[in-house]
């Protein structure tokens, strides 16, 4: 009996204490769940290949992407300046978000492999995005793109640039990418990759499969580093093929570094790969990193709200 | 005994009771911020704040989810959670004060106020001494605020590149309309 009297007056008593935070108090459970985590990258590509980032609605980013020449090897060294004097290919595109998790863009690049003078329409979509309590643990993003050869059609015909018909100069890229922010500084993704070109010279793979991986560290609020490469999974025949006529197909790999300034990213990057486009870099790779056979290359961000 | 604790539960619920009565809450408080500087104009607002007044003590208290602030330039907002604020590391900014002289909130009428109180903002504690106005309709008080926050005080560094885009000074305006809370 006594325990309850103490009980109740404790909480006469506390009421009065109460007033000081009793107004925080009302709100305790105000604090919100499954909130969309934010900056898993900076950019919509991680170097080449795609970020699960998409475009928010209205929001324009105009896309200046350039691979220099070798920087060592044969047609590297002092007399290219370490291959500035080279461009192996360039890129330039504009891209749109039509909505916060949907965006479509166009693109020219110069090409480099197989097919030049490509025309690119492309459209990515962000399925499921990452919570900050890991109701959901990782982003989903598709992508996909169409690329059209432009360039005069060649009179051989063994010849990847010989089209007889339109459908010749077209190729495809179906991606998922799968990202996780593990911490401020720290993201990863997975990149499922499926390239199909209608046209493929002899022992070539008209579709190949490949599994890519990136990454970004995070190291001042400015600035972070990136990596990626991509595993094509080519039939043995088809490599030993291309071996044997001196074009040995590699993985590309890439290095770079991101520098952040407001509206603009700005990459810096090492690649052996000499395409920009998904399409070339993971079929048509043929250059090596241990041969010296990498390039400087830059990726320039300029997003625009409209 | 018995009496005694009929007495204290009587006591105790009278006491809820007054101070159910004496408190107003809102929970769609507006909190705007403006930032004018000769190279651009930055504002972000959100109404996803709540704020409640103690009509008795005059105590009051806002807190909001850094996150839920939104700009016009959807990058902006990124910058802003995540160079700035740091929304991951501190989610919410939150003030505990007191409204220095209490008008009657069961009156109708316009009063101005001083409220003065610790604001918590990028984990970062600050006092501040603003002038507001209460306005009391139909028995239901609007509280309107303005605090001119600096940016240094709260340890929100802002980078040499975008020094000129982003004033020392931002005023942050905060305007609740408030219900009795039930």
């Amino acid at each position: 009996m006594k325990q309850i009297y103490l009980l109740l007056l404790a909480c006469c008593c506390s009421l009065s204490s109460f007033a000081q935070d009793e107004l925080a108090n009302m709100f305790q459970d105000s604090t919100k769940q499954h909130e969309p985590v934010i900056a898993t990258f900076k950019s919509t590509r991680i170097i080449q290949g795609n970020s699960i980032e998409t475009l928010k609605k209205h929001e324009l980013d105009f896309r200046v992407d350039h691979r220099f020449g070798d920087i060592g090897g044969e047609f590297g060294g002092g007399k290219t300046a370490f291959g500035l004097d080279n461009s192996s290919d360039i890129r330039i595109a504009f891209e749109y978000g039509i909505t916060d998790r949907l965006m479509a863009g166009i693109s020219r690049s110069k090409g480099s492999g197989g097919l030049t003078q490509l025309y690119e329409g492309l459209a990515k979509y962000q399925l499921i995005t990452q919570t900050t309590d890991d109701h959901i643990p990782v982003t989903v993003t598709l992508f996909g793109n169409a690329v059209a050869s432009g360039a005069t059609s060649s009179t051989v015909k063994s010849d990847a640039a010989y089209f007889d018909k339109f459908s010749d100069r077209v190729s495809y890229t179906g991606q998922v990418i799968i990202g996780r922010k593990f911490n401020r500084s720290l993201s990863l993704a997975l990149l499922p990759t499926l390239v199909h070109r209608n046209r493929v010279t002899y022992m070539d793979e008209n579709d190949i499969f490949a599994l890519g991986g990136g990454g970004r560290l995070k190291f001042s609020n400015r600035m972070a580093l990136l990596v990626e490469y991509f595993y094509p999974f080519r039939s043995q025949e088809s490599k030993d093929y291309f071996k044997s006529k001196g074009r040995e197909l590699y993985n590309p790999l890439s290095v770079g570094l991101e520098i952040e300034t407001g509206g603009h990213v700005f990459h810096i990057n090492f690649t052996n790969s000499t395409a920009i486009l998904e399409n070339q870099f993971i079929p048509e790779t043929t250059t090596s990193w241990l041969q010296g056979q990498f390039r400087w290359g830059f990726n320039i961000s300029r997003r625009f709200s409209l | 005994m018995k009496h005694c604790i009929v007495l204290l539960t009587t006591l105790l619920l009278l006491q809820l009771r007054t101070i159910a009565q004496d408190i107003y809450s809102c929970k769609n408080t507006t909190l705007s911020f403006f930032s004018a500087t000769p190279m651009e104009d930055i504002d972000a607002v959100t109404n996803k704040a709540v704020s409640a007044i103690n009509g008795k003590t005059g105590a009051v208290y806002f807190k909001v989810a850094i996150n839920t602030f939104k700009f016009k330039k959807s990058l902006m907002e990124e910058h802003f959670n995540e160079n700035y604020l740091e929304s991951d590391k501190y989610p919410t900014a939150e003030f505990k004060g007191k409204i220095l002289e209490v008008p009657d909130l069961h009156k109708d009428g316009t009063y101005p106020v001083t409220v003065e109180g610790t604001m918590n903002m990028h984990g970062v504690d600050k006092v501040y001494r603003e002038k507001g106005t209460i306005t009391v309709k139909d028995g239901k008080p609007t509280l309107d605020a303005k605090f001119n926050v600096k940016l240094v005080d709260h340890k929100i560094k802002v980078p040499t590149l975008v020094v000129k885009n982003i004033a020392e000074v931002i005023e942050v305006t905060v305007k609740g309309a408030y219900l009795p809370a039930s």
